[in-house]
């Protein structure tokens, strides 16, 4: 009688670490896909907001066309962007182009004490930061699961699961990589 | 430890609140055994009463502690158009967090402070009095936000709920067994005493009755220093920033003015503690000292790499 219970409490035992185990890794990947698209809402806000900053700048510097330029290939080139890899690069281009566009506007008095100009210049601070905040929330969901996925038990279920390590959201900018910190 | 690190530090101070957990665990086996010494089995049927009392008084105040501390506060909450910045700001942390928005409201009080309510993350409150968001700077008052989303993720309402509950359990066990003593006289004269020949078993047990409730309050202070260590540290994990929860302290230290309130009812929910702390001793104290935590952010911006 108690060898039965001791052997069905034992079996039930088992079962728990197992499928604990599969749903934490399954979680874990959940969590990393979660974490992208909230990048890619960002991203996408970002992009809304260019259209209206390159009219504004427009009207006060229409000859900075290089840079305003720059700024909407940029963002034409980010749409069609779907891997890590390439969402991450073209992220790193539009932020180089935008942070071009600002240094140019900062030889246009008019343009920087314009209403329109400096309540989008919150709004593209914000966004920034929501960037750089949701690139870093993703990178220590990878990281959770890479070490998830890596260490013992998790090594057990990966392959069953179906979960493998994933790809870290790395911009190719050094100054991207320093906490946002937006002045104004 | 080797380096400061705010994963390192949001490790230890987890580690430290079981250890603390387990300590209150200890303490009320103790008090029990005491209790069944001083007054044999008869005794023993009033610490469930006890815990029930203490429990149904904690988790009524737990389950509405987002509208109750509100309406002691006087907190209003805001909408986006109310405070664009401060919306954006808790907007960023809510994203580094991954928590929901919480709902974000403002004391009229000109002392900066700023707190953390509710009993999880879908009844989360944020407040910040007038004066916080008057004397502080984009950067240091992302800090702030980042310390009190911190408190949201780490669940403190239900930790400090648990550590009021054994506490308040504790006192009234004490206090019950305390005014039974006064009415029947020494346990010793009862017939159903199991150890009545013991007198050293005796008195030992009546002094952890009566020294059970301020260590009780110890260890829930000691509790709430940990979550307060432990929010500082996962709010550089959301900011990476550990200078802005610096310069944020160093306002506060620099500071002279206290929030109005000074119930006690309410003291543990403030980033600063809005109580006197000539009169309250370290021991007792809700918050560490701001030196220590103004030390310890010092450390991790030390070591910038640790924090990537």
């Amino acid at each position: 009688m108690t060898t039965t219970i001791v052997i069905v409490a034992v079996l039930a035992l088992i079962v728990l670490f197992f499928v604990g185990g599969y749903n934490r890794l399954i979680r874990l990947n959940v969590s990393v896909d979660e974490a992208f698209s909230q990048i890619e809402v960002q991203l996408k806000r970002r992009s809304d907001l260019i259209p209206n900053l390159v009219e504004t700048v427009k009207g006060y510097a229409a000859h900075e066309k290089s840079t305003l330029d720059a700024v909407v290939a940029a963002r034409a080139k980010s749409t069609t962007a779907t891997t890590v890899a390439d969402v991450a690069a073209a992220d790193g281009a539009v932020t180089q182009a935008l942070r071009g566009l600002l240094a140019v506007t900062e030889a246009y008095p008019d343009l920087k004490a314009s209403a329109n100009f400096l309540s989008l210049q919150e709004e593209l601070g914000t966004t920034e930061n929501k960037v750089s905040f949701a690139r870093q929330f993703y990178n220590d969901n990878v990281r959770a699961l890479n070490q998830a996925v890596k260490t013992f038990p998790g090594t057990l279920f990966a392959g069953m699961a179906k979960v493998g390590a994933r790809e870290f959201y790395v911009v190719d900018d050094p100054q991207n990589r320093q906490a946002p910190n937006v002045k104004f | 430890m080797s380096t400061i690190n705010f994963r390192s530090l949001q490790r230890a101070n987890q580690r430290k609140t079981v250890g603390l957990l387990a300590g209150m665990a200890v303490l009320i086996t103790v008090v029990v055994y005491a209790v069944l010494t001083y007054f044999g089995k008869g005794g023993i049927g009033i610490v469930p009463i006890a815990f029930a009392v203490a429990m149904l008084m904690v988790w009524g105040s737990y389950y509405s502690s987002d509208t109750l501390v509100m309406t002691m506060t006087g907190a209003k909450v805001l909408d986006y158009d109310d405070n664009p910045k401060l919306f954006d700001l808790v907007q960023e942390m809510t994203i580094a967090s991954g928590i929901q928005m919480p709902k974000v409201a403002v004391v009229e009080d000109s002392a900066p402070n700023a707190f953390a309510t509710g009993r999880n993350e879908n009844h989360a409150v944020i407040a910040f009095t007038t004066g916080i968001l008057d004397v502080m700077d984009r950067e240091e008052l992302q800090g702030v936000i980042a310390h009190e989303m911190a408190h949201v993720k780490n669940r403190d309402t239900l930790v400090s709920a648990i550590a009021a509950t054994t506490a308040g359990a504790i006192a009234m066990l004490s206090d019950m067994l305390m005014r039974v003593m006064w009415f029947t006289g020494s346990g010793r004269d009862r017939e159903n005493n199991d150890n009545g020949g013991n007198p050293l078993a005796m008195i030992a047990s009546l002094v952890v009755i009566l020294l059970a409730p301020l260590a009780a309050v110890l260890l829930r202070s000691a509790i709430s220093r940990r979550r307060e260590a432990l929010a500082d540290a996962t709010a550089v994990a959301f900011t990476r920033n550990p200078a802005g929860l610096r310069q944020a302290l160093e306002v506060l230290q620099r500071d002279t003015t206290v929030v109005h309130q000074r119930s006690t009812a309410v003291a543990h929910v403030w980033i600063e503690s809005p109580l006197d702390s000539s009169s309250v001793s370290k021991l007792f104290a809700t918050h560490p000292p701001l030196e220590e935590r103004i030390a310890l952010l010092r450390q991790m911006e030390a070591n910038p790499t640790t924090n990537q």
